[in-house]
């Protein structure tokens, strides 16, 4: 025992060196009754440097990790990635009533960017290529769909939130969304595995999978980036809604770790530098039923697991509540964003957002589309209207790629700027374009996920300095395509090439054979003997 | 009824139904335009144009980048300008087929059947709408008339510079080519009746026609030229005369090649698309062949094979067909079928837009709807083309037995084909 514990004590040591693990819960509840629990495992690698690209050809140098996750690291090195974001969410981030989150990537379904240097031998297309498909290797998610065909570059949108090396001339920016994929436990293994600790002690143990994957809302990312003068950063990421109100028999928004996760606090994590779980505490009615906090800030109370009893089990009770009852009056947020696609043509229809600023003051906010071919904008038909006036300058596009039918999607940046209390309307036509059979997928009905919007409301105090803009999605958008018959390629070739056929052959025997001039008399009169002849034999 | 009286107040007539709200709800018909002749697409290649944004560099905008340097600069599209200057278009097309009833009949002045031919042309309801819809096919019929009033006059430069700019603006004109250039040799007057081999001796065609290919083929590498310059690229190449050869936008018209190659295996694509492109090249030369006593006639026939089996055909084509029938009143005798044809016609007209609208509106019916009703209306059209041929063909038996042995009674004799 004691001699484990040294042992424990001297990897700890060696490892505090170079790499140093931390952990980190907050709960926060939310208007609606609900609790956003938002895990982050963080792994810093110090002193480490991006792949250079240029050195892509060469051996690499071997790789040593005690907490980094080796399986992340190889796809990083071979490829020379410098910041790369992975997320898998399921359902609709409210903004409304459960503020901006923690985690700003909830998009629905899964979203992938990366900045990585140029100047190797693989162009940045190719080692993309090579990150998507290793991606969907170790995370067991559909991400090579993410193919040329969704494939852009939103530089305005998708700024890096680490450093890019200064020694690498350039770097490029890929990003691509798949907004149907879905997220569930064959995702989260992995996830777990990537874990210093996996799911059996610390704060990962109350990664249940029976109840985040029942939650209102929830969705993994994997971030990595590049800290000048730091290292390199992993952080695993897990954010959940979680309802206690469904759980409960009695209608009462009470909740702590066991009833929201089915599962407390055993033990802590050993390699963990910190591992602290906070509580956000609404401003009144709420009393925290569990152990003393180790730290009490305005407005939130902090456990360090390390040091608390276990098993830990925070709870949060409203004791003056008989039942919760729901809010029915949405406090309106700084900024509300509704879009929708109008129309009930499959070959054409109507893209509609509608922005709200609530604020007193002039929003400018950027806005991106990165859409599939599957929808193609008619960009002159883009028309503005701030609260049913036509204002076309509220509108600059700063950029717009068209899309290729068959290959690329297209790109859309632009900036918007909404006057104080108004609602500004943007509608634009679209084409719903015709696919190729093949191109459907098997269930070619249920119609086409298309990415959300981003915005990214840009702050008019800011000043210099490195400045973290938060990007705001917008739900999914579901295109209904017009599907040709699948049973029918044979008919249609076969009914195509006989009308062909037919005129062809109509047309050329006109052409080419003579005509002749044949008297009736004479025939009828040979028709006749030729059946005497007959009857006689 | 006077011409001159006449041919105004149809075009005045046009251009106040053009300035109406109906044309709004026409403009996304995919009967009327296809994705190489759309207004709206049009307007949007003009609006990246504008903005700086290379309208080739996407997969919407399929216009031949000359349309984009007119409008974008001397004639700027908007509400008030467009209507007229289609209207002003079909105005030419009408009045260049007059041209040409009058050169076939040799007239030097008006007629009693000119206003019968502008009011068939103008009020030919496919080709009504489909200007009102905005096509840009509605220029591409008015440069083919002009050419061919320019054949019919002998006037070898102007024919093929208007050929070489329709040519431009949809690749499958230059099939076009044979027969109006043996026009130019030949009489647009009617010889239908009195079939005769062409004027000039056979070893002499090379030396005759090498010249007007040289200088088709020069007004065309001006024409791509210009166009390249405007575009500042070769990528137009690709997305206009491109999308004729590959069928990149699956978009559904009344041809036969959308549901065709949107049902096709992927490893068929290439083999087929490369056989129904040679397909349209099979006919200019028989024709010009068989006809070689009135090319004009071939090149009629010529319109009505086109408007079926082009890539992206619209009722522009078909109207322009239709239209042309009206120059050869001595076929009508010798017609077959006329009655079925335009029987199938009604039926299309009221079945396409049913079926589009089942389909791709009310979500009601399945594609095979829309895909059968092209069918029929491929019916329709190989009906009428075959009976062109035929009655132009059989004017030509009967005009010759005629000249041979007296006049014979027609009731005893039938003509055959061995």
């Amino acid at each position: 025992m004691i001699l484990t514990l040294l042992f424990l004590f001297a990897v700890c040591s060696i490892c505090s060196a170079e790499e140093t693990f931390s952990e980190r819960l907050i709960l926060s509840p939310n208007r609606d009754g609900t609790v956003t629990s938002s895990f982050a495992f963080t792994t810093l690698l110090r002193d480490a440097q991006p792949r250079d690209p240029a050195k892509l050809a060469e051996e690499d140098e071997s790789q040593h990790y005690t907490l980094f996750p080796l399986a992340l690291g190889q796809i990083l090195r071979d490829n020379a990635i410098t910041e790369l974001h992975l997320t898998l969410n399921a359902g609709k981030w409210d903004y409304q009533n459960w503020g901006y989150p923690e985690e700003e990537g909830v998009g629905t379904g899964a979203e992938l960017w990366a900045w990585m240097g140029e100047g190797a031998m693989q162009t940045a297309d190719e080692r993309w290529k090579n990150l998507r498909n290793a991606l969907a290797g170790l995370f067991c998610a559909s991400l090579g769909s993410l193919d040329e065909q969704r494939t852009t570059s939103p530089v305005l949108t998708f700024q890096p939130e680490g450093d890019l090396p200064q020694a690498s001339t350039s770097h490029e920016l890929r990003h691509g969304t798949l907004p149907s994929e879905n997220v569930c436990t064959e995702n989260l293994t992995p996830f777990l595995k990537l874990l210093p600790c996996k799911a059996r002690s610390g704060i990962a143990t109350l990664l249940n999978p029976h109840r985040l994957f029942d939650a209102d809302w929830h969705g993994m990312g994997v971030h990595v980036r590049y800290l000048e003068g730091a290292g390199i950063e992993v952080r695993l990421a897990f954010q959940a809604v979680l309802n206690p109100v469904r759980y409960s028999g009695d209608k009462k928004r009470d909740w702590s770790l066991s009833s929201l996760f089915d599962r407390s606090i055993e033990r802590s994590c050993p390699v963990a530098g910190s591992s602290d779980i906070v509580v956000q505490v609404p401003p009144f009615g709420a009393i925290i039923t569990e152990p003393a906090p180790s730290a009490n800030n305005a407005g939130s109370i902090a456990y360090d697991v390390r040091r608390v009893d276990k098993p830990l089990d925070v709870g949060m009770r409203w004791p003056d509540e008989a039942w919760f009852e729901y809010p029915l009056d949405a406090p309106p947020s700084a900024l509300m964003i509704r879009r929708t696609l109008k129309g009930s043509d499959q070959y054409k229809g109507r893209l509609s957002v509608v922005l709200t600023n609530s604020a007193m003051a002039e929003v400018k906010t950027s806005y991106l589309e990165t859409m599939p071919w599957l929808l193609q904008f008619y960009l002159h038909s883009l028309r503005v209207i701030c609260d049913g006036i036509p204002r076309d300058d509220l509108v600059s596009i700063i950029s717009y790629t068209p899309p290729v039918p068959h290959a690329r999607p297209s790109l859309l940046q632009a900036l918007l700027t909404l006057p104080a209390n108004s609602t500004v309307e943007l509608t634009m036509d679209v084409v719903k374009p015709f696919l190729r059979y093949t191109e459907h997928p098997p269930d070619a009905h249920r119609g086409w996920d298309l990415p959300p919007a981003v915005f990214v409301p840009l702050d008019a105090n800011a000043t210099g300095g490195r400045l973290r803009l938060r990007r705001v999605y917008t739900s999914v958008l579901l295109v209904d395509l017009a599907v040709p018959d699948f049973s029918m390629p044979y008919n249609v070739i076969i009914m195509s090439c006989t009308l062909i056929a037919l005129i062809f052959g109509s047309v050329f025997n006109l052409l080419t054979r003579k005509f002749v001039v044949v008297s009736l008399a004479k025939a009828k009169r040979a028709a006749v003997d030729n059946n005497n002849h007959v009857r006689r034999d | 009824m006077d011409f001159d009286v006449v041919f105004p107040s149809l075009v005045a007539g046009r251009l106040l139904l053009a300035y109406t709200n109906l044309p709004g709800a026409l403009r996304h018909d995919h009967q009327l335009s296809t994705p190489l002749t759309s207004y709206p697409r049009l307007q949007e290649g003009l609006y990246l144009f504008h903005n700086g944004v290379d309208p080739y560099s996407g997969g919407l905008f399929r216009h031949s980048p000359l349309l984009l340097s007119l409008f974008s600069t001397v004639l700027p599209l908007n509400r008030y300008t467009s209507p007229l200057l289609w209207t002003i278009s079909d105005a030419v097309a009408a009045w260049a087929l007059v041209q040409i009833w009058r050169a076939r009949q040799q007239l030097k002045s008006k007629s009693s059947r000119d206003s019968l031919i502008a009011a068939v042309y103008l009020l030919n309801p496919y080709v009504l709408l489909s200007s009102l819809a905005l096509s840009t096919a509605s220029f591409e019929n008015a440069l083919l008339l002009l050419s061919v009033m320019f054949a019919c006059r002998g006037q070898a430069s102007p024919t093929l510079l208007t050929l070489a700019v329709t040519t431009h603006l949809s690749l499958t004109s230059a099939l076009y080519l044979p027969p109006l250039m043996l026009l130019l040799f030949t009489s647009p007057v009617s010889f239908l009746a009195s079939p005769r081999p062409y004027p000039f001796a056979l070893q002499d065609i090379l030396k005759k026609i090498a010249p007007f290919v040289a200088e088709y083929a020069v007004y065309m590498a001006v024409l791509t030229g210009a166009a390249t310059l405007v575009s500042g690229g070769w990528g137009w190449m690709g997305k206009t005369w491109g999308a004729v050869m590959t069928l990149p936008d699956l978009t559904p018209n009344v041809g036969l090649w959308w549901y065709f190659f949107t049902e096709m295996f992927d490893h068929f694509r290439p083999f087929f698309l490369m056989v129904f492109s040679i397909h349209l090249a099979i006919y200019p030369l028989p024709l010009s062949i068989k006809f070689q006593h009135d090319l004009l006639y071939a090149a009629y026939v010529l319109t009505g094979l086109l408007a079926t089996f082009k890539p992206y055909p619209s009722l522009a084509d078909a109207g322009l067909f239709v239209s042309m029938t009206a120059l050869f009143p001595e076929t009508y005798a010798h017609m077959r079928t006329p009655f079925p044809a335009l029987l199938v016609h009604l039926h299309c007209s009221l079945l396409l837009p049913l079926f589009h609208h089942l389909w791709l509106g009310s979500g009601t019916g399945n594609a095979n709807f829309f895909y059968a009703s092209t069918l029929v209306w491929g019916v329709g059209m190989g009906l009428g083309v075959a009976d062109a041929v035929w009655s132009g063909l059989v004017a030509g038996v009967k005009g010759g037995a005629k000249k041979g042995g007296g006049d014979l009674a027609w009731e005893e004799w039938e003509i055959t084909q061995e």
